[in-house]
């Protein structure tokens, strides 16, 4: 073997041994042993099946005209917020005392409502405000309309019984944040919150696409 | 003649093979612009791997301090980083108004943020799994570890 050829096998060797190294981290994350999960979760592309995704929008029609959009995906949410620990938040549950809530027992009120039948509970109607609680379908929903500022907005909150129940299971004291996560990751597609007047709408939902429609 | 060629084959070789290795990871790329008179303009494009490489070069007690201003914020950070990895090409948070855009997404496993602002825009572009051994390095550093 000629002087020439050994070199230009060393060269081929040692580009070809360099090859994946040089391969950028995408290609390297498409390759086959790697699930397919990389390529699904295109913001183009649907969510991978399961996977949960809790949206937020907010648009606001004054001057400026802003918009937000949140996308988060559940199990992404569920394995972060237990990382976190400050203050009240601790593994992934709220410490609360009841002050927070005007001495109300809110554990003995969700009980009572979780294990009532479906119905109206509180229906205030006022010149300032319509406010409606009430238990449908398994959701615990909200509505209130405020009609006596001017920018009259309107608020509905639409609850899985299940979610509450998950969010009341760690104690008197706590709210389990992600035991909620994980009981509303469980729920179909579902809007969960809407405020709405006469300049900002905001919206929270949750479906299984990875990107806002 | 032919030592001359075997030396420049060599030092070529190795070249290659530092440089596949320096870039292998990407390149963590930073974009500011303020618009301010006077203001910063930094266009950099630093290879990723060199981060966690240089990081073994910063004195401890300098990581040591970092580490410990950080210490509540790891933890939740690294959790957030791995998650990230998982989710490589998708739109986290976008706020647009008249003047500002803010986009945070990840694109081909690397973590992207952008502001467009009047005063100024920022263009930030880092591979998640150097992050990652940014913040592993920083938490072997932390005090009691």
């Amino acid at each position: 073997m000629s002087y020439t050829n050994r070199g230009f096998i060393t060269v081929t060797v040692l580009l070809t041994a360099a090859a994946p190294l040089l391969a950028p981290v995408g290609l390297r994350a498409q390759a086959p042993s790697t699930p397919a999960k990389a390529a699904q979760s295109t913001s183009s592309a649907p969510a991978e099946k399961g996977e949960r995704w809790l949206h937020v929008r907010a648009n606001c029609t004054d001057g400026k005209g802003g918009t937000v959009r949140v996308n988060v995906p559940l199990e992404m949410a569920e394995k972060v917020l237990p990382a976190v620990n400050h203050d009240r938040l601790h593994n992934g549950k709220v410490r609360i005392d009841s002050s927070d809530v005007n001495d109300v027992d809110l554990f003995a009120l969700m009980d009572a409502i979780r294990t009532a039948k479906d119905g109206e509970y509180v229906t205030v109607q006022s010149k300032e405000n319509d406010v409606r609680v009430a238990k449908e379908g398994n959701h615990l929903i909200v509505h209130v309309l405020d009609k006596g500022g001017s920018k009259k907005s309107q608020v509905e909150v639409k609850v899985p019984m299940k979610v509450i129940e998950a969010l009341l299971s760690a104690g008197k004291d706590e709210l389990d944040l992600v035991a909620a996560l994980h009981a509303l990751g469980a729920q179909g597609d579902t809007e969960l919150v809407s405020v709405k007047d006469s300049e900002n709408t905001v919206k929270v939902w949750l479906d299984s696409k990875s990107v806002a429609e | 003649m032919m030592l001359l060629a075997k030396a420049a084959l060599g030092i070529g070789g190795t070249l290659v093979l530092a440089g596949a290795y320096t870039f292998r990871e990407g390149v963590i790329r930073v974009d500011v612009d303020e618009s301010r008179a006077g203001g910063s303009h930094i266009h950099m494009w630093v290879p990723a791997a060199v981060v966690p490489m240089t990081m073994h070069f910063v004195p401890k007690h300098h990581l040591k301090d970092a580490a410990e201003q950080a210490r509540e914020f790891l933890p939740v950070v690294h959790a957030l980083f791995k998650e990230l990895k998982k989710f490589p090409e998708t739109d986290f948070v976008e706020v647009k108004d008249d003047n500002e855009h803010v986009q945070i997404r990840t694109r081909a496993g690397k973590l992207q943020i952008d502001v467009d602002s009047p005063d100024e825009n920022v263009h930030l572009l880092v591979p998640l799994s150097t992050l990652d051994d940014v913040v592993d390095e920083l938490e072997a550093s932390a005090p009691g570890v």
